[in-house]
């Protein structure tokens, strides 16, 4: 594990990764340090059993959904530039940068973000919130007095309010009119990454 | 008497106060009289010759009626239980009942005072409606004014707060639970800020107020000409600096939310260096005749002696609490006492060395913690986190009511010039000190401190009873104008205390009513709010928390290889946290699973009514959304906004009457609880799919766990060295459990099928096991019938077994 912090050149694919996510050298130097505290066994890829070290994710609900949003699907290794693909969702927005057009949606966007957010809901992937995942997310994040049939109608209720076509699930637009209010690019914007 | 009984009168709930009062005002009230009795005896025990014994009975009867009139037994005969020489003249009968009153006097007193404390404590929760407006400790001052007065009616001179009793014993206990308990996180992330505040702040303070004073005393003509500038900067000094008693008393009411608590609170605590390096320095200078430069550098230097060597002292016992506590394994009743003696000597060891007291007792409690903990048995930790709350309430309790005593006791020199001009630029200097600093810091935080927080900073800085016991330090040969500064000083604390102390509570209210207003969120936004916090926290974690700070990391780096190992036991070195919450965990649940059958019952009965009332089965299936009553959908929001986990961000705000849980550990049996539920759902399911007719073990019932949850009955071969706490009535391998099973399924009646499967009920599906099937939440009365309470335990596993490879060895592998 080393002590030093690493050198820029130390660091594959550097400039792919800057212009990518859109971080500062100084962020992804930053980045790639905890991602080497991490691997623990200098593989230099992550596994799960890496992520699933860090004490305070165990006791957070969502824990494992998003431990998974590092790892492509079966797969059981990240590399670093996944790594920080994900955590550039996560990067504030830049206030007064107008969207320029014909570039591509930038990763921290206010979409990237929700898209994001939803994957998480979504496990299975089909585009939909289904009331089983709702119930699920639900059951992972109430406390343990509130009990099954209460969590149902829960669900119930925040599914009717927020479907608007009526097919029973939520689709992503129908989540990214529900939180419209949310002032989600705050939200989901982690202040260190800057 | 007559206070106490118009004080009865007011109504019904005081009525049941009011044997309290009597009660309290009896104990009071034999203090007085064995004083006198006490005084009396003493020309008596003197005089050996027995014909002094009629002149004894007279001595007596005058003290007899300067007592109270309640609770003094006349029986008690007034001969002194001394041995007479045997060759008395008059032989008296043998004494079968004395009183000695002196033998016993100090620690009878002192039991005394104590047990008032804790009585008043126990009438102000008792009589709810007068504590909620007003807090603690200003009620607290008025009995401690109450009984001063009291006291000086009958004639006796009541005991002030010595100031070494008070530095001494009461403060140390008062400052260890604050250090122990220190959320570390929040207080080294704002350590800068509360660093800015603490010494700059009360610099800024001190030469403010103490200059506008010389300034005062020396434009008016009343006779204030006489007080120097080095006076009026030690009398600044003192009031400057923002007591933690008092901030702690007070804010633990408000609930404020944790940055703005660890921000006062913290500064509060450091400023001590700063107050005791002013006080001893202006209090030598006092003493000059001129001061020159090099006094000024030298104070200068002294600061930082102060506040470091403080630090240091504290750091070296924490150590050395740390290392005793590794060998403890074999004595652990004592190991409580190892903590608060370390602590208590590196209080005592810088006060010798003129150091910061209260810094070294927080570095010590801060220090020893995490490895102390790590070695003690758990009852000991909980032995030292009550004893801490115990004692550092009564000492709370004790200095106000002193306080209130030393009010009516201390001699008062009254000047209105002097002590409005204090109390006013007490105000203005802490609101400007705030002002200027929360700008000059909002450039470097991240996390700016809005106009709100600085008002709650500023209106929240509580003067207490440290100010009055350095006051009281003040000899008079130096400083003729004590009196009057000792008058100004308590002044300004009974302003802070009252006035801010009870009109901060509503002003947050005020304050943060307006913002709750605005926003009145439907269930997907409460929902999805919750959610996207748990998911910045995870990413937070995931980043590591602290930006450039290599150093925190290295630091961390260096405690897990070296400190650890040396300080910390064995085989407890590496992550005994989750050992430790998973036995806790396990604990918990079989006492539950022993005592009660039912689990999570809703606390409230109205929300369970109302619930149970929304027939699952009648929902209708409408596409536009249907029109569920007000009640119904406040029940929704309400039920959520009390039950969705709290992120860290939130958590409890710290309070003394309770012992606050680990958080960490909170969250820890929080989220293994919660998993255990959710496989419970799944479990459910999928176990309605077999009709199990004998016992688990059989290969159809294993396959079909092991179908759901792989991880749920590995062979119980290996779990030797597990503690799996089986308890018979749930425990899976009793055949009754399975039988219970069967009941239910033959007393279930046929499920309606939901609209999005149209296949039957029970029909087995291959599904992928994290996600609940839909068809058992249908079940009528599938709620809290202890019966299925039970099932549902007993179908989930006994526990996790663990599975060193995957690295994850105590948490269930469900998802």
């Amino acid at each position: 594990m080393g002590c030093q912090s690493s050198h820029p050149s130390a660091i594959p694919e550097l400039d792919e990764i800057m212009l990518e996510t859109g971080f500062s050298q100084a962020s992804v130097v930053r980045l790639y340090d905890r991602f080497q505290a991490l691997d623990k066994e200098q593989k230099g890829y992550l596994s799960k059993y890496d992520l699933q070290g860090i004490g305070e994710l165990a006791v957070n609900p969502l824990g494992d959904r998003i431990i998974n949003a590092f790892f492509k699907e079966g797969e059981d290794l990240t590399d670093f530039r996944s790594f920080i693909r994900v955590l550039a969702h996560f990067r504030p927005v830049e206030e007064g940068k107008s969207n320029e057009t014909g570039r591509p949606e930038p990763m921290n966007s206010r979409l990237r973000k929700l898209q994001f957010a939803f994957q998480l809901y979504d496990q299975d992937s089909d585009g939909k919130i289904s009331r089983d995942e709702m119930l699920q997310v639900l059951r992972l994040m109430v406390g343990i007095q509130v009990t099954d049939e209460q969590l149902v109608c829960i669900a119930e209720r925040t599914i009717q309010e927020a479907d608007q076509d009526g097919d029973g699930a939520i689709s992503f637009e129908e989540f990214a009119t529900s939180v419209e209010k949310l002032n989600v690019e705050q939200r989901m914007s982690l202040r260190l990454l800057k | 008497m007559l206070i106490w009984s118009a004080k009865g009168s007011r109504g019904a709930p005081s009525l049941r106060a009011l044997p309290f009062l009597f009660l309290v005002a009896a104990l009071l009230g034999m203090l007085p009289l064995l004083h006198s009795h006490g005084l009396q005896s003493d020309p008596v025990m003197a005089s050996e010759p027995p014909h002094h014994y009629p002149a004894v009975i007279s001595g007596n009867e005058p003290g007899d009626i300067t007592a109270a009139p309640l609770g003094v037994s006349q029986e008690i005969s007034p001969l002194p239980n001394h041995s007479s020489p045997g060759h008395a003249k008059n032989r008296k009968a043998f004494p079968v009942l004395g009183i000695d009153y002196t033998h016993v006097r100090i620690p009878f007193e002192i039991s005394l005072w104590i047990l008032l404390a804790c009585l008043m404590k126990l009438g102000f929760h008792v009589i709810p409606s007068v504590s909620s407006i007003v807090p603690e400790s200003c009620l607290l001052i008025v009995v401690g004014l109450l009984v001063g007065g009291l006291i000086k009616g009958v004639g006796e001179s009541p005991p002030i707060l010595r100031s070494d009793i008070f530095f001494l014993f009461l403060l140390p206990p008062i400052i260890l639970d604050a250090g122990y308990f220190l959320p570390l996180r929040q207080f080294t992330e704002n350590l800068g800020t509360i660093l800015i505040f603490a010494v700059v702040g009360t610099l800024w303070n001190a030469f403010f107020l103490g200059g506008l004073m010389y300034a005062v005393c020396q434009i008016s003509g009343t006779g204030l000409n006489d007080i120097g500038l080095l006076a009026n900067l030690l009398f600044g000094s003192i009031i400057s600096a923002v007591d933690p008693v008092a901030v702690l008393a007070v804010f633990e009411e408000i609930h404020i939310n944790e940055l703005l608590h660890i921000l006062v609170f913290g500064e509060s605590l450091l400023n001590d260096a700063v107050t005791v390096v002013l006080y001893h320095l202006f209090e030598e200078f006092a003493n000059f005749e001129q001061v020159t430069v090099t006094d000024i550098i030298l104070g200068f230097l002294s600061f930082f002696v102060v506040s470091l060597g403080g630090v240091f002292v504290g750091v070296i016992y924490g150590v050395i609490a740390a290392f005793t506590s590794r060998f403890t394994s074999h004595i652990r009743v004592i190991e409580p006492l190892f903590v608060f003696l370390y602590s208590y000597m590196a209080y005592l060891s810088a006060e010798l060395f003129h150091l910061s007291g209260i810094m070294a007792l927080i570095a010590s409690g801060v220090v020893m913690r995490p490895y102390v903990e790590a070695n003690i048995s758990h009852k000991s930790h909980t032995t030292i986190k009550y004893f801490l709350k115990m004692w550092s309430s009564v000492s709370e309790t004790l200095i106000f009511i002193f306080l209130g005593v030393s009010t009516v006791a201390g001699r008062h020199y009254w000047n209105w010039t002097f002590i409005i001009s204090t109390l006013i630029f007490c105000l203005i200097a802490r609101v400007l000190g705030v002002l200027g600093l929360t700008w000059f810091i909002n450039k470097f935080r991240i996390v700016k401190l809005t106009p709100k927080d600085q008002f709650i900073i500023a209106y929240g800085g509580l003067r207490g009873a440290i100010a009055f016991s350095l006051g009281y330090l003040l000899d008079y040969e130096h400083f003729g104008m004590r009196d009057m500064f000792l008058t100004a000083i308590i002044t300004v604390i009974f302003f802070t205390v009252f006035v801010q102390g009870m009109t901060i509570r509503p002003l947050v209210d005020l304050l943060a009513v307006k913002k709750k207003q605005e926003t009145k969120r439907s269930i997907n936004e409460e929902i999805h709010t919750q959610f996207l916090d748990h998911l910045l926290t995870g990413i937070e974690d995931i980043c590591g928390h602290y930006g450039h700070h290599h150093w925190k990391d290295k630091l961390n780096r260096f405690n897990k290889k070296y400190v650890k190992k040396c300080l910390i036991a064995g085989e407890r070195s590496k992550e005994p946290q989750l050992i430790a919450f998973y036995h806790k965990m396990e604990m918990k649940q079989a006492i539950e699973l022993v005592e009660s059958g039912g689990l999570g019952k809703i606390p409230s009965a109205i929300s369970t009514v109302s619930m149970q009332n929304i027939n699952p089965k009648a929902l209708p299936v409408k596409r536009i959304l249907p029109a569920l009553s007000k009640d119904k959908e406040e029940e929704i929001r309400k039920i959520l906004r009390n039950n969705l986990q709290k992120t860290r961000q939130r958590l409890r705000s710290y309070n003394r009457h309770t012992l606050v849980a680990d958080p960490y550990e909170e969250a820890w049996n929080q989220m293994l609880l919660r998993r255990q539920k959710a496989r419970q759902l799944e479990q459910k399911i999928n176990n309605y799919l077999t009709v199990p007719a004998h016992k688990l073990d059989s290969p159809t019932m294993s396959r079909a766990r092991i179908g759901s949850d792989p991880l749920a009955y590995e062979p119980k071969s290996d779990s030797g060295n597990l503690p799996i706490i089986t308890v018979d009535p749930a425990s899976p391998q009793s055949p009754e459990s399975v039988d219970l099973v069967n009941e239910e399924l033959k007393g279930t009646s046929c499920l309606p099928p939901s609209p999005e499967e149209d296949e039957e009920g029970l029909v087995m599906r291959v599904k992928d096991p994290s996600s609940p099937g839909t068809d058992d939440v249908f079940t009528p009365g599938a709620g809290d019938s202890p019966s299925n309470q039970r099932i549902m335990r007993c179908l989930s596993d006994p526990g996790p077994q663990p599975e060193p490879e995957e690295g994850e060895p105590f948490i269930p592998k469900g998802k």
